[in-house]
């Protein structure tokens, strides 16, 4: 195992330097973007990555974050960083409600009921008139401060909650690898059949893990609510924000802490940028690039970037 | 009780239609166990396929349906040499991963090449409707369908009474041990990429004859193949057309009972619950 | 072990708090000002608009529009009346300056509308922002505009919601949605006097399931309640459908004579296809533009768009009338191979707007240009809508827009109402598929 400390080191001094190099707004979205995506990967990957349950449904949990914490807050007032928490464990009961019935399902019907739950929350959620419906929700503007989890001058308090948010993920997804449940995931992940001869309770670890996952996607869920102020159906319950997510943990190395933040420190600038700079031409060059550079990634280095680390340090002379 | 057969008869169709397009899907889910995210935009190239060989050499799609198969089998053994080979030695993910990237750069090469403009081949052959008593059944359809188990039965035929076949199956059952008996399994992988993407390539060609084709198309039924082979079980031709039916008729009844909004909930929520009691699917393998 | 990385925790903390320190410098620190005398060569005009994925046709033929507009301006042209063009060439009271739009691809995201609208003001400098096409992209970009203290105008988003948020620096040249749904039933009315007995008072709705067919749903059954029609039923589909049998068989079962239909283009084919299939025939078919106006409906649906109705805000037979709409229709054609649209003349006449409140200003400055589109008076003659004029109300919405309704008769969309804009008469009732 890695020492955890000079990882954690050189992320926070990259974190600090980030906004102080590349001042502007765009380019601090950016990061707030890569923070983001970082701690959904991560998120997503104690599920997908330690337990070995594909999800292609993470959605569901951003999307009860953002909804839960902007109901409350647009009914009853409440402050968006109590309905964070209501929205977290809002989430991770419906994880451990929807784990029980599918985690018996193998590999890929796994991953297309995953498909399936999210395509139906997005429906059932555009559809109900009650929260919005098609329509959405804004969010009441209120003064900057750090109590409305509002920020109207800068988006450099985004970018620090947002840093805060990874944190939080990294410390779950650290404290989960140091502790008996990291190692029975990977155990259950290797060999189900083995680990529940030898006294594991699979389903009660994987449940553990989803619930831990959906709760932390919430608390994204919520963030993304306060960074844009509108929320709909289709921008947090949509396929292609559930795929995004998975991608980004896939590309930076699944079942390893710091890759989901490498896959987001590569694909959220790659689509940024392909898009500014293509994405005008109406003509679709910022997809072809997209795609083109996640296939040719996928060819290339099959295991995730983290596993090109791996190759590398392999070549290196090893210390006796 | 005339809307009920009306509505019935255009979901057995449309059932038919899904369970063409996914049988390709599942030949190759059954063979080597990966599951191509870009089906949809395999489907969605044939149909552009169609349409260019009816507005620039003035093919019906009918006619011109033998040479899509053909051109997309071509593709399926060169995305399989070019995309897939190389990504086998690399975990399920890496192979998930593959597919996704492939699909956005499929439609990302289609709005590039041909624009995201919709478009629709005209009158062909097959346009036109015909009553059968009070139901009307449009020809395309009807075609599109018939053409289904036309190709459904030549695929069952191919596995079951081919020596070809027979490799294949062995190779989905036991590739270890199909390799022992001196059966060349990556020769069968291209062939199930060739045979999978020609099944598309036919669902494409029957789908053009009527629906609308533009770069995202491959959303309106990538997904539902996907639940089409999933809930038919992965690897069974007949268990997608089985599939494929049910969901085509509970979809459209469901339209009627409930607000049309959440037809496709309603079949979604049928395959969550048969998952539940039968986790390999209607006709999957334990 | 736990307080290794708990102490890592608190490290992190610390830092997202000294990030999280409110007050930091504002973003963007406003637009250049020019001095007196001294202009810019060019003016920055910002515009987000879906470029990628399934709206991408639209956002190609806003675009065609805006670079038009922007070359007309430009080079200006004496033998049109618009507003600028005879004044030999870009802003004269900004010593000639040419405009510039720097286009962005929302992807049809309100997140990425946002960001790249933040981008496009505080990276590119622009002076006034346009865009978004959709409702829910426009709302978190002007937002995001509202916030910097740049203008936004908005020539073609049509949720009521949009200017109902009291933003000062949200400015809106379309008619909305709910002025739309009321033209269904004014034109109803006209028509009934004109085929007495014949205009039934039942209605259907179909729609799809997201924003903008929602709200036409909302919008129609609340003004036919006004106009005293009844509205049967509501059809509600997702868009992705790849089969409209049972939407279609809900409505002949409601047995209501006329349809009033939201639907985009992919869609809107496959429901006529179904209707003509299963012989369900209506009086009339009244659609709410979107798929029953892309340049692709006609030349895609073919014979079958005979006799639809849609509301538009733009016709090409408005040149009958108005000779500047034949004269910029003309360039249109030589220049993009099609028709304008009534996505392409909106997005054509915003920059216009933006144009003409920029040389009204005469600087680059966003407090004088928002102080300027207040003052904002085109007159009818000088625009190639069918409207009274363009002027903004105090919520920043334009006072004077209208729709029309034109019916496909030959291949083309004729302007049948309101009745001293009709190039043709109505035809009705619609023949039935079985007598066509």
């Amino acid at each position: 195992m890695p020492r955890p400390g000079l990882p954690v080191i050189a992320l926070v001094a990259a974190a600090l330097v980030y906004p102080l190099v590349f001042g502007s707004p765009a380019a601090i979205n950016v990061g707030v973007l890569i923070l983001l995506f970082a701690a959904l990967g991560t998120a997503w990957n104690l599920l997908g990555g330690y337990a070995g349950q594909i999800s292609f449904g993470h959605a569901v949990f951003f999307g009860i974050g953002a909804y839960t914490s902007t109901v409350l807050l647009k009914e009853a007032g409440l402050s968006p960083w109590l309905g964070m928490l209501a929205g977290a464990a809002l989430a991770a009961l419906a994880a451990v409600l929807l784990g029980v019935p599918t985690f018996r399902l193998a590999g890929h019907y796994f991953a297309i009921a995953t498909i399936v739950i999210g395509e139906i929350a997005h429906t059932v959620v555009r559809n109900l008139d009650a929260i919005g419906g098609a329509r959405g929700l804004f969010l009441p503007i209120l003064p900057t401060s750090l109590v409305n989890y509002q920020f109207h001058n800068s988006r450099l308090p985004y970018y620090g909650i947002a840093f805060g948010l990874y944190a939080l993920a990294l410390a779950a997804t650290l404290m989960v690898e140091r502790r008996r449940i990291g190692y029975y995931l990977r155990a259950i992940r290797e060999d189900p059949t083995a680990s529940r001869s030898v006294g594991v309770s699979v389903l009660q670890y994987k449940l553990a893990a989803a619930a831990l996952s959906a709760a932390l996607t919430a608390i994204c869920g919520t963030f993304y609510a306060q960074y844009v102020l509108f929320i709909d159906s289709d921008s947090v319950f949509p396929l292609s924000l559930s795929i995004l997510i998975a991608l980004t943990a896939i590309l930076g190395g699944a079942g390893r802490a710091y890759g989901p933040l490498l896959g987001a420190g590569v694909l959220v600038p790659l689509s940024e940028i392909t898009r500014i700079a293509f994405g005008g031409t109406g003509r679709g060059a910022d997809l072809v690039i997209y795609g083109a550079l996640i296939v040719l990634i996928s060819v290339a280095q099959p295991g995730g970037i983290a596993a090109l680390g791996d190759a590398l340090r392999r070549r290196l002379p090893q210390p006796a | 009780m005339e809307i009920v057969a009306q509505t019935v008869a255009s979901g057995v169709l449309l059932g038919l239609i899904l369970a063409l397009s996914a049988a390709g899907l599942t030949l190759i889910w059954g063979v080597m166990d990966i599951v191509n995210f870009a089906h949809g935009d395999f489907l969605m190239l044939g149909m552009y396929a169609s349409f260019f060989a009816w507005a620039v050499l003035g093919l019906d799609p009918l006619l011109a349906l033998p040479g899509v198969v053909a051109a997309l089998g071509l593709f399926g053994v060169v995305v399989y040499l070019g995309v897939i080979r190389p990504v086998l030695r690399g975990s399920v993910l890496a192979q998930i991963f593959a597919t996704f990237g492939l699909g956005i750069l499929l439609r990302g090469v289609a709005q590039f090449v041909f624009t995201a403009d919709y478009r629709q081949i005209g009158d062909t052959m097959a346009t036109g409707s015909f009553a059968v008593g009070p139901v009307h059944l449009g020809l395309p359809q009807t075609i599109a369908a018939l053409g289904a188990l036309i190709v459904s039965g030549l695929l069952f035929a191919l596995l079951d009474r081919t020596t070809v076949g027979t490799a294949l199956r062995a190779t989905a059952e036991d590739r270890s041990a199909a390799e022992l008996m001196g059966i060349d399994t990556r020769r069968m992988f291209a062939l199930a990429w060739a045979v999978g993407a020609g099944c598309v390539g036919a669902a494409a060609g029957l789908l053009a004859i009527y629906f609308p084709i533009f770069p995202d198309v491959g959303a309106v039924f990538g997904l539902l193949a996907f639940v089409t082979v999933a809930l038919g079980g992965f690897g069974s031709v007949g268990g997608a057309m089985l599939a494929g039916v049910l969901i085509g008729v509970v979809t459209s009844v469901a339209g009627l009972i409930f607000d049309p909004a959440y037809k496709f909930t309603v079949a979604y929520l049928l395959y969550l619950v048969v998952l539940v009691i039968r986790p390999q699917g209607l006709l999957g393998r334990a | 072990m736990i307080r290794a990385w708990l102490a890592h925790l608190a490290a992190v903390v610390v830092i997202a708090a000294a990030c999280v320190q409110p007050g930091a410098s504002p973003a963007g620190e406003g637009q250049p000002t020019a001095a007196a005398g001294v202009f810019p060569k060019e003016v920055a005009i910002g515009a987000v608009y879906p470029l990628t994925g399934a709206l991408a046709p639209t956002g190609v033929d806003l675009k065609n529009g805006i670079d038009l507009a922007v070359e007309l301006i430009n080079s200006g042209r004496s033998d049109i009346d618009l507003p600028l063009l005879k004044d030999g060439g870009g802003l004269r009271n900004l010593g000639g300056a040419k405009l510039k739009v720097i286009f962005a691809d929302s992807a049809g995201d309100p997140a990425k509308g946002q960001s790249e609208t933040e981008r496009l003001i505080t990276s590119d400098k622009v002076a006034v922002m346009t865009g978004a096409f959709q409702s829910a992209v426009t709302a978190t970009a002007s937002q995001a505009a509202e916030r910097l203290q740049v203008p936004f105008v908005n020539a073609e988003s049509s949720s009521p919601t949009l200017v109902a948020r009291d933003f000062k620096w949200f400015f809106r040249s379309t008619p909305d949605d709910s002025m739309f749904a009321e033209n269904f039933f004014q034109f109803l009315d006209d028509a009934a006097k004109r085929f007495p007995g014949q205009v039934a008072k039942k209605v259907v709705i179909l729609h799809t399931d997201d924003l903008f067919g929602s709200d036409v749903n909302k919008f129609v059954r609340q003004f036919a309640e006004k106009y005293t029609y009844e509205v049967v039923g509501s059809v509600g589909y997702k868009l992705t459908a790849p089969d409209l049998t049972s939407e279609i068989q809900r409505l002949k079962a409601s047995a209501a004579p006329i349809l009033i239909e939201a639907s985009y283009l992919a869609d809107a084919t496959l429901a006529i296809r179904t209707l003509k299939q299963q012989d369900v025939n209506f009086q009339g078919v009244l659609a709410m533009d979107a798929g029953f106006v892309d340049t692709k409906f006609i030349p895609n649906v073919g014979k079958d768009a005979e006799y639809m109705l849609t509301r538009e805000v733009w016709a090409k037979d408005l040149g009958t009338r108005k000779p500047i709409v034949k004269q910029v229709n003309d360039l249109f054609r030589s220049k993009y191979g099609t028709d304008m649209n009534g996505s392409s003349a909106r997005a054509f006449t915003g920059i216009f707007v933006i144009a003409d409140a920029i040389n009204r200003a005469r600087s680059i400055d966003p407090v004088k240009i928002q102080e300027a589109l207040k003052q904002t008076n085109i007159p009818a003659p000088q625009i190639v809508m069918p409207w009274d004029g363009i002027q903004f109300d105090a919520r920043g919405q334009n006072t004077k827009g209208r729709g029309i309704m034109v019916q496909i008769q030959g291949g083309e969309y004729v302007t049948v109402w309101p009745l001293e804009l009709a190039s043709k008469p109505l035809i009705w009732p619609m023949p039935e598929w079985t007598k066509r």
